[in-house]
């Protein structure tokens, strides 16, 4: 397990999401001891950066960088629950279309394909528009259950292939039955995609989340990175030299899909022998 | 007489092996061509269905934006008033003929521009969206390809390594980031690149150079951000294919036999990746969409995404869903293209099992 791509992709996800749970903590004991530097109107608003205030404050008078802090962990919830959602969405579909054969695993694949290509932003536009309260948990659900596909097209082909392996046929031989067949030995042999997709779905759900807060779900008002970058983009912290507000939430976002991205990799390159076999020739 | 007999039967075979050939190729086509049909139907059919499945009635959410706008109104006239637009809009009659008439592509009147046809105004908008969508997708797959076969063929070097580092980034940053960078810096710090709008306001359309060149410059920052980020996919995605292709068994023969490095890259390397390239081609084009209407958006480009968020604003049923419709259609038809092209290139379609 001695994967660079891996290893460096965890600790990068690790320290991230340390920085999460425990920086807005850390930076109110430390800066404001008895103060509330979330509350509005706390501070005067758009002060540029001192040591009070490392990032200044935003519009409504609070502090950027516990702005900026506390926004990391929904971002990441969101993420981690869509990213769930999908996965366990698309490992259940793509057993139940790489288990069926014949005109029905026909229709699985036509019906995988047809929601692959449904592009799924203007439909969670009408979500937005539709459902007026929004929680953290009913946001990573919706973007979850848009998301499923991708995953399950490849799960059904591997599930096709690892089915007719020689191996299964041994243990459906010894008497295990198909529930037996799919946790025991099926299952196991898919964890690395599994993981792959999880840390896949992840990225798409957090990008997909920060892109509706781009373009007019401003409303939804979950402190969340993407939120925090829409807000100054309309506010125009730009202009009056609050380029941190933008940039921190926007590089936190990049390096956390750098992670994620980096342990799929990692997984690919332990799991998928083609690939292996080339990196080590090199 | 005997070397014309078997030189006979060779041009037999070969001409029933070209038209065995031909016949598979038309079936491929035909069957794919019922597929994408089947498929639009269903996506279309999905669509309509979510639409239908939100729930609040969206007349009622129009008229309560119109009766802030417009004052006070007694209770009659506000149901005399939604009636007439319910009949307007179609959403009086039963779900069926509903469907029928959202599959018969007469969308409705838009609200967003009331007496204009919603398809009328989606037609309208969407060759800003195509034009820019197709070529920006196309140059980022033709530029990721030759650098993904450069990074593969120059592999081992810190430059390469440096590259691919680059294009890891780049491809994992959202589109929308790499946007408003190229906003902030080339457009307002450094003022080299205009930043929002088709063209320059004070022109009308025409074939002159002053318009073709302000088109141009417009089109150029969010033509540069898709590229960045889906031109570094492509490039990882081919530079992948090519690795992989370069460490089989065969080639190790090719290099036995002397042949140059070049052909080796060209004929056996590139030849066999271009097929999966151009299929993961095909499904770029349905993922990319969502970014290009997010990258309208920023730059107020007057396609089909900035259109979708006005009519968002508004709550204009129709042309929210004649929006999603268009776009289903639109990346399957593209999808179904570029699937067209993959006989071609595949020799493997070409011969007969």
């Amino acid at each position: 397990m001695k994967n660079p791509k891996l290893i460096s992709g965890i600790i990068l996800l690790v320290l991230l999401v340390g920085v999460a749970v425990f920086g807005p903590v850390l930076a109110q004991r430390a800066l404001f001891a008895d103060e509330n530097p979330l509350g509005r109107g706390e501070f005067r608003p758009f002060q540029l950066p001192s040591p009070e205030h490392p990032l200044g404050t935003d519009g409504d008078g609070r502090d950027g960088l516990m702005v900026f802090l506390s926004s990391m962990l929904p971002s990441f919830v969101i993420g981690f629950i869509a990213g769930l959602v999908a996965t366990s969405l698309g490992v259940l579909i793509g057993f139940t279309a790489g288990y069926s054969t014949g005109r029905l695993d026909t229709l699985f694949r036509i019906g995988i394909d047809m929601v692959l290509v449904i592009p799924t932003l203007p439909l969670l536009l009408i979500l937005a528009v539709y459902i007026d309260r929004w929680n953290l948990g009913r946001l990573a659900l919706i973007l979850g259950i848009f998301s499923w596909p991708f995953s399950a097209r490849v799960i059904r082909a591997q599930v096709q292939s690892l089915r007719e392996r020689r191996y299964i046929d041994l243990a459906r031989l010894s008497g295990a039955n198909t529930a037996e067949i799919i946790f025991l030995e099926i299952l196991p042999a898919l964890l690395p995609y599994i993981a792959f997709f999880l840390s896949a779905g992840m990225v798409g759900a957090m990008l997909a989340e920060a892109g509706l807060l781009f373009i007019g779900l401003g409303g939804s008002g979950l402190p969340t990175l993407g939120f925090m970058i829409a807000k100054g983009l309309r506010e125009g912290v730009i202009g009056v030299g609050l380029l941190g507000q933008m940039f921190l939430p926007a590089a936190t976002l990049i390096l956390t899909f750098l992670a994620l991205n980096l342990i799929g990799l990692g997984l690919d390159e332990i799991f998928n022998p083609r690939l292996r076999t080339t990196v080590e020739e090199r | 007489m005997l070397m014309d007999h078997s030189h006979a039967t060779g041009v037999k075979q070969t001409a029933t092996r070209n038209s065995t050939a031909r016949r598979q190729v038309a079936l491929y086509i035909a069957r794919r061509f019922g597929v994408y049909l089947f498929t639009l139907w269903a996506a279309i059919t999905v669509a309509f269905f979510i639409f239908r499945a939100i729930p609040g009635d969206p007349m009622m959410i129009m008229f309560g934006q119109l009766s802030r706008a417009q004052g006070n109104l007694s209770a009659e006239e506000a149901e005399a008033i939604i009636q007439v637009y319910r009949a307007q809009f179609g959403l009086d009659e039963p779900l069926t003929t509903q469907y029928v008439v959202f599959r018969g592509l007469d969308l409705g009147p838009a609200f967003v521009a009331y007496p204009t046809s919603t398809r009328d105004l989606i037609m309208r908008h969407m060759p800003w969206t195509l034009g820019l969508f197709t070529t920006t997708v196309l140059l980022a797959w033709v530029i990721g390809t030759a650098i993904g076969v450069v990074l593969a063929w120059l592999h081992r070097r810190r430059a390469t390594n440096v590259a691919i580092l680059t294009a890891t980034i780049l491809q994992i940053t959202p589109v929308y980031l790499v946007a408003l960078g190229l906003i902030i810096y080339v457009g307002f710090k450094f003022r080299w690149l205009p930043v929002s709008g088709p063209y320059d306001a004070h022109l009308q359309p025409a074939w002159t150079w002053e318009f073709i060149s302000s088109l141009l410059r417009h089109a150029m920052l969010p033509m540069i951000a898709n590229l960045l980020v889906i031109g570094a996919g492509f490039t990882l995605g081919m530079r992948a294919l090519m690795i992989s292709i370069l460490g089989e068994d065969y080639l190790h023969y090719a290099r036995a036999k002397g042949l140059s490095s070049f052909t080796i890259l060209k004929d056996y390397g590139f030849r066999n990746a271009l097929i999966p390239q151009v299929a993961g081609l095909a499904i770029v084009l349905g993922t990319t969409l969502n970014g290009m209407f997010i990258i309208e958006v920023l730059f107020q480009y007057p396609g089909i995404g900035t259109l979708f968020v006005q009519a968002m604003g508004l709550r204009d049923f129709n042309v929210m869903q004649g929006v999603v419709l268009f776009s289903i259609f639109a990346v399957l038809t593209l999808t179904f293209i570029v699937d067209l092209a993959l006989p071609l290139l595949d020799p493997r379609i070409k011969t007969v099992k």
